[in-house]
């Protein structure tokens, strides 16, 4: 018998494009901008594009929260646990809540059912630095979306959990991650974009923001945050950032850190994106003489074209990892008879900023943790006035050219405030900062890039400033700088902040409890112990005429990783993987 | 060159021994007795054949060994060619944890597929052929198998750049009739069930095969049983006796999405 044979052998993936069919639960962007005012929902990072984590909600108030009373709890399950550090999304009925290791959940809230689970399928050799955590998710049309630890985009059918699309943000083995909430913002351009950030700061990545079209995940626009590489809009090199070598003497800025690893947030009113920047790289500053711009910065872009409107560099030639990608939330602050259209930003560095938010100018600079070592404070310029004795020494005048002199920097390199969002009170008008009082001792070393190796030149160990504390809630006025009232806790405070229209102010512990707070006297009404740390950001909304709070647990993040000798006051503290969801029982409801 | 011809004709002395039941209803489940006793009979029945009648019907060969070499690739050849205008194909494997193996619609192929199965343990396969009446002529073997095909990790995850070679191909197409060609498609994928520590399900799940002008000429769905490098083989109708190419798109739970042509060699004179 004669046969005919043909062979072939072929290895490819190619893009998938998708198309969204609207229905009526559909979320549309008008929606996600009016998230702050519409209570019955949480459909963005932050309770609003602008982040102020301020719900207007007042059924639940100081005088009820003692009611405030579990209704069901969620374990996540599986073998893998780490940090949660995850803020959950609500949208008719369901709740939308990642969680370690690049895994989502939707959750029906009536019953607190499982609807569907999606586990991502991570490669092998994923470089996250500190811990495999996620923030978050986003929500637009029929879908929702979120990053993974490999660096992907992925977008998930809601009703399913199927993938529509997935995307790459980054190399993850040159050391790219991604771990924060998407962004989705409005354009009148390309219509609603996503807007992601990344990771890897630690390994020599090169920051950027990227826009991306829902419906497809195709590339809109991206911009570097290192002067000297080139953005794209529409599929064509658009400018460059900066100006090559004006602040980056020699080639380092090739791989210059400057990660957006915490993502971003967005003020409808002046229509524009703010992108905290983290540490240059590598951590050895004596390598990179010059501001080295935009590392530890703020900057703003226009949706449009991902054009820098304005930066604001917090800490120029960054010494000690003050990696300032912390969120800079839009606010309307009243001044000697003026509304100013301001920001406010809680900085790695220990200082809390307060800028011009349409064109970044410098307004006020305060401490808001003690003892800082590494400035004298922030001059009328809005530039730190560094205490030169008090950066590493230069490995290479040290006398074998391996280490530089040590010294002791407040606040130490995992900040005066790390990511955890802190809020705004549009009924206070306070900020409500989780910070931690801490300090270290770091050294210098010599390093050369290597890819997908860290890429640090530096040593370092964290100590405490005190005994009894080193986690401290504080209300920040922005107006005065000053502190009205402090909170004081035991391990180092890493979760977020909420608060509401009803006078409180929720925040986690590493010790597991959910807290609640008199917003003006920071006296501590209710807690309940949720059986692991708390390292996430709670939420609360409105559903069928009863006030919601809800918390992810899991303890975790880079403490634990990190901490030095702070590992003493959290190395008995339990893994675990949850969200709890609280209420007012009904029969309690009207006391 | 032969090999898979040789393989397919080993496999055929392996034929497992089945007489076909009469259809006829002797219990008390509104269903017919099925011939391998499966203690799942009813549940298959009332999850994957429904809305039409049930016959056991010897038109649906199901060609598998008695005895499995090896549980995570038990080879399995359905071939329902006797029945003419078949709407879908579904095989089942019923004592896995994950019972449902694919479907397949044969829109301009003959009715008849072949794969590889992870099997959990000993199992009775069944298939169903629903023809456009919407009767379901069910077929199917009983395979003795060693156990835990479907919770051990894939042997592709022993290697560190795995996800470097997913949906690496290897096809071949041959002719040996003018009116069908038969085609092979494996593709590296680890099928991962998502039942193995640690692991999440990571599955190709849609295979689809087009001519050049776009016509449809099959769609699969495959789930996690069906093995790691996962290996099917179609008989596509040909209209003409001249060399062509098809075309298959695939895709998988993670949204990675594979497609390529495949040459179909003119019919032997």
């Amino acid at each position: 018998m004669k046969q005919n044979f043909a062979w072939l052998a072929f290895a490819g993936t190619l893009a998938l494009s998708g198309a969204g069919t609207a229905t009526a639960a559909d979320v549309t962007i008008d929606d996600l901008m009016n998230d702050q005012a519409s209570t019955e929902n949480v459909l963005t990072y932050g309770l609003g594009p602008r982040a102020q984590r301020f719900s207007p909600l007042d059924t639940l108030n100081k005088d009820n929260i003692k009611n405030l009373f579990p209704v069901w709890s969620f374990s996540f399950g599986g073998e893998k646990q780490r940090g949660q550090e995850s803020q959950p999304l609500i949208h008719d009925g369901v709740m939308y809540v990642t969680g370690s290791y690049s895994r989502m959940w939707a959750i029906d809230i009536a019953t607190g059912d499982e609807l569907w689970q999606y586990d991502a399928r991570l490669p092998e050799g994923i470089l996250p630095c500190c811990d495999v955590v996620n923030r978050g998710a986003a929500i637009l049309g029929d879908k929702v979306f979120f990053g993974t630890l490999d660096a992907k985009m992925v977008a998930l059918d809601a009703k399913t959990g199927k993938v529509v699309w997935r995307k790459t943000i980054g190399d993850y083995k040159a050391g790219y991650s991604y771990t924060a909430a998407p962004l989705i913002v409005p354009t009148e351009a390309h219509g609603p974009i996503v807007v992601t950030g990344n990771s890897g700061g630690e390994f020599g990545i090169v920051g950027a923001v990227e826009a991306r079209n829902p419906d497809t995940g195709d590339l809109v626009w991206s911009r570097p945050t290192i002067e000297g590489h080139m953005g794209t809009l529409n599929g064509e090199e658009s400018t460059m950032t900066g100006t090559k070598n004006e602040t980056w003497a020699g080639d380092l800025w090739q791989n210059g850190g400057g990660a957006t690893w915490l993502g971003g947030t967005y003020d409808p009113d002046v229509k524009m994106l703010f992108f905290g920047t983290g540490n240059p790289a590598p951590w050895n500053s004596h390598l990179r003489p010059g501001d080295n711009k935009w590392t530890s910065s703020r900057i703003a872009l226009d949706p449009e074209t991902g054009e820098v409107a304005w930066g604001y560099q917090t800490t120029p030639h960054d010494g000690w990892d003050y990696d300032g990608v912390n969120e800079f939330i839009a606010f309307d602050m009243e001044k000697d008879g003026e509304t100013i259209k301001a920001g406010a930003t809680a900085d790695r560095n220990g200082f809390f900023y307060v800028l011009d938010r349409t064109n970044g100018d410098f307004i006020s600079g305060a401490p808001f943790v003690q003892d800082i070592s590494w400035a004298e404070g922030i001059d009328e310029n809005g530039r730190p006035i560094f205490v030169p004795e008090n950066r590493p020494g230069n490995p290479a005048e040290s006398a074998d050219g391996k280490k530089g002199e040590s010294i002791f920097a407040v606040p130490s390199f995992l900040g005066g405030k790390n990511w955890m969002p802190m809020a705004y009170s549009t009924k206070t008008d306070l900020f409500y900062i989780p910070s931690n009082e801490w300090g270290m001792d770091i050294w210098n070393e010599p390093i050369t890039y290597k890819k997908g190796a860290a890429y640090l030149g530096a040593g370092f160990t964290i100590r405490p400033l005190f005994d009894d504390y080193i986690g401290s809630l504080k209300a920040m006025d922005p107006v005065t700088g000053k502190v009205k009232w402090e909170y004081r806790n035991q391990a180092p405070l890493w979760g977020g902040v909420l608060t509401t229209g009803g006078g409180l102010v929720f925040t986690g512990t590493p010790e597991g409890y959910l807290k609640a707070f008199d917003d003006e006297t920071g006296e501590e009404l209710w807690k309940f112990q949720t059986g692991t740390g708390i390292v996430s950001s709670p939420i609360t909304w409105e559903q069928d005429g009863e006030q919601y709070v809800a918390i992810v647990t899991g303890w975790g993040g880079a403490v634990p990783l990190w901490g030095g000798e702070v590992a003493k006051v959290v190395s008995y503290l339990n893994q675990g993987g949850s969200v709890w969801v609280f209420k007012v029982p009904e029969q309690l409801a009207s006391r | 060159m032969n090999n898979v011809a040789k393989y397919v004709a080993a496999l055929s002395l392996l034929l497992t021994q089945t007489l076909f039941a009469s259809s006829v209803l002797a219990n008390d489940t509104g269903l017919p007795n099925d011939p391998f006793r499966s203690v799942m009979w009813k549940s298959i029945a009332d999850r994957f054949f429904t809305d039409g009648p049930i016959v056991f019907d010897d038109r649906v060969r199901v060609i598998a060994p008695s005895h499995a070499e090896d549980q995570f690739h038990v080879p399995i050849t359905v071939d329902a060619s006797a029945l003419n205008n078949v709407r879908q194909i579904v095989a089942v494997a019923d004592l896995n944890p994950i019972p449902h193996i694919l479907t397949v619609r044969p829109e301009q192929a003959m009715s008849f597929v072949g794969f590889r199965v992870k099997l959990q343990q000993s199992s009775p396969i069944h298939v169903g052929v629903q023809t456009e009446d919407g009767v379901w002529h069910i077929g199917g073997a009983y395979v003795d198998a060693a156990g835990g095909g479907c919770t051990a990790p894939a042997a592709m995850h022993g290697t560190e750049n795995w996800m470097d070679t997913l949906g690496i191909t290897r096809t071949i197409a041959r002719r040996s009739v003018f009116d069908h060609a038969r085609m092979t498609v494996k593709m590296r994928h680890p099928m991962d069930t998502g039942l193995a520590a640690g692991i999440p399900a990571f599955y190709m799940n849609e295979l689809k095969i087009s001519d050049t002008s776009g016509g449809l000429v099959a769609e699969v769905d495959l789930f996690e049983p069906v093995s790691e490098n996962p290996t099917l083989t179609l008989l596509p109708k040909m209209l003409s006796a001249e060399a062509t190419q098809l075309k298959v798109n695939a895709r998988d739970t993670e949204g990675n999405v594979y497609g390529f042509m495949l040459d179909v060699p003119a019919a032997a004179q």
